[in-house]
């Protein structure tokens, strides 16, 4: 009787092990509800935004980069975003902030009229920007002027995103050769951090 | 006597040591080594393989390319080429898979190889074909039995005339030397749009036909210009233009517009490449090789690595191109009245496909009301063109 009721040393590794089974799962189905749903599509319908879930949200300081008139590098400006639920979300808001504007007086290298379309971000961390028709249309068309849309962005998101390692820039759902005859759309964008002041 | 014996015994061992040891050190880094000799006639390509290594040959065109598997990684190492019928060795690499590339001055040929298992030699004799009748087609025309390897002395019948007449047509080829101008945006497409409705495409091209003059009138280049009127031409097609003239030398002229109300100045750019990883390595192994092979990248040897990676042509000239563009901002600087920009590297889809030196030069700000003015009256207009027109001169010469 005595013998049965003992608890062995090998009964705890076994136990030890299960827990650790328990909560490696337990771990990896939260993470998989919580991560985002990657999308590889290239042009995904516009309207198929799902609903958010309305949850207490905390804020989260962000830094976007600005053009100055004092040169041709990019500034940061904080900036108040909400935070969560998903790397995909503050993204896209990170990218209409900029598109809204400096409040700080720094030039901001996006036409007024641009929208963003669509922001997904695949696993190998390629950020895929769909920017609606302005971007092209209401450019200044030069080199300066297409170097600041397109780092602005690039620089941005690869700042404050780090699984953010490329962004590939669309408009109006498709790949488009260049903004204004300059800088290749046709490939992902590495971030260019020289460009950003100090 | 046994001491003595001992001694020696034990400066043996040490001497052996030290020479497996130098043995050892030296295998660390295996090489494949390339060589080419001249003999009477026919040339010679020695390829010694670091290790027994699966490979396979096959011609195309003037080109010989021999494919090896291997999973572990090697230096790839070529001696100078001084053959009068080897014209280069280059190659690529993809995962276990190296292609090593022998270039021949003409497609003619018949490749006669063998192998000397004992040294891992793979031997490649090149026999020259006589000059086909004009409308035959010489791709079929490799099968021919190899002959049996160790006959040197039997030359092709005509290989000893051919010979001279085939150098002196390259040579005459290569005497017609081109630079190709880039005139930016046209056609509908009208670039940057100065306040006073100045527009970019007819500054490009004006600067870009003053160029053209400066250039024929003092160097002994060919000129072409991707278009010699306000007409639409796609990115792809202008670094077509520049690789179907084998061009040597490539300049797209631009003027500049930004979002900032006051930019100003005068720049450079370069080509820089929106690398993965896995590209940066490729590239960095191009790179590395192309200084094993001949040290700087000799011009009749330019169109080699085009073949395998045309899409990153540009790729193997980033140096030069750096340079040119170092040259040509220093003129910009001392010719003309505007602030200096430096030399820049961003990635210009019109450059990319480039396979030779490419810049692009950002004269002015057309945005900017003051360049605008500057832009538009033809003493400036000259300047710029005289500017990028030294800074060829200067270095063609540092070629030379």
């Amino acid at each position: 009787m005595k013998k049965k009721r003992r608890i062995t040393p090998s009964h705890w590794t076994l136990l030890g092990l299960s827990l650790i089974v328990v909560m490696v799962l337990a771990a990896v189905l939260f993470k998989g509800a919580g991560g985002e749903k990657i999308k590889s599509d290239v042009a995904p319908p516009p309207a198929e935004s799902p609903p958010e879930p309305v949850l207490p949200r905390t804020t989260k300081t962000v830094n976007l980069f600005f053009l100055s008139e004092d040169d041709s590098l990019l500034h940061p400006e904080p900036r108040e975003i909400l935070a969560g639920p998903s790397i995909g979300e503050e993204a896209r808001q990170v990218v209409q902030e900029l598109i809204r504007g400096s409040s700080k007086g720094y030039v901001s290298p996006f036409p007024a009229e641009t929208k963003l379309r669509q922001l997904f971000i695949t696993k190998d961390g390629v950020a895929y920007v769909d920017l609606s028709r302005e971007i092209m249309e209401k450019q200044p068309s030069g080199s300066s002027a297409e170097l600041a849309t397109v780092y602005s962005i690039v620089n941005t998101l690869a700042y404050n995103f780090k699984p953010i390692k490329k962004v590939f820039i669309l408009v109006e759902g498709s790949e488009k050769e260049t903004l204004g005859g300059h800088l290749n759309l046709s490939e992902p964008f590495v971030p260019l951090f020289s460009l950003n002041a100090r | 006597m046994i001491g003595l014996n001992e001694t020696t015994a034990k400066h043996l061992a040490c001497f052996c040591l030290l020479f497996l040891s130098l043995i050892s050190l030296a295998s660390a880094q295996p090489t494949l080594r390339v060589s080419a000799q001249d003999h009477d006639g026919y040339s010679r390509v020695i390829v010694t393989f670091p290790s027994a290594l699966p490979f396979s040959l096959e011609k195309d065109g003037t080109l010989l390319l021999v494919r090896v598997s291997s999973s572990s990684s090697f230096r790839l190492k070529a001696e100078p080429v001084k053959s009068r019928f080897i014209k280069s060795f280059s190659w690529a690499k993809s995962n276990d898979l190296y292609i090593i590339i022998i270039e021949a001055r003409h497609e003619r040929f018949r490749p006669d190889s063998f192998e000397i298992e004992k040294k891992r030699q793979l031997v490649i004799d090149f026999y020259e074909l006589a000059e086909l009748p004009p409308g035959g087609t010489d791709k079929a025309e490799t099968p021919q039995a190899p002959a049996e390897p160790e006959k040197k002395e039997e030359p092709p019948p005509a290989a000893g005339e051919a010979m001279p007449r085939v150098e002196e047509s390259a040579a005459a080829a290569r005497g017609i030397r081109t630079i190709v101008i880039d005139p930016g945006h046209g056609g509908l497409e009208v670039g940057a749009r100065g306040k006073f409705g100045t527009l970019e495409k007819d500054i490009t091209l004006a600067i870009s036909l003053r160029l053209k003059t400066l250039i024929e009138k003092n160097l002994a280049f060919n000129v072409e210009l991707t278009r010699d009127r306000d007409m639409d031409v796609s990115l792809e097609n202008r670094a077509a233009i520049a690789n179907n003239h084998r061009a040597e030398l490539f300049i797209s002229i631009h003027a500049n517009s930004s979002y900032r109300r006051n930019a100003n100045g005068s720049e450079t750019f370069f080509l820089s490449l929106n690398a993965t990883d896995e590209e940066a390595r490729r590239l960095a192994y191009l790179e590395n090789n192309s200084t094993d092979l001949d040290k700087p990248l000799a011009p009749e040897n330019e169109d080699d690595i085009v073949m395998i990676l045309w899409d990153l042509a540009q790729a193997a000239y980033l140096k030069q191109s750096q340079r040119l563009a170092e040259i040509i901002q220093d003129e910009l600087n001392s010719l003309l009245n505007t602030r200096d920009r430096g030399i820049k590297q961003a990635p210009f889809k019109v450059l990319t496909g480039v396979a030779c030196p490419a810049v692009l030069v950002e004269s002015a700000f057309i945005s900017n009301p003051e360049e605008e003015r500057e832009l538009v009256r033809e003493d400036f207009q000259e300047n710029v063109a005289q500017a990028i027109y030294r800074g060829l001169v200067r270095y063609i010469k540092l070629l030379s």
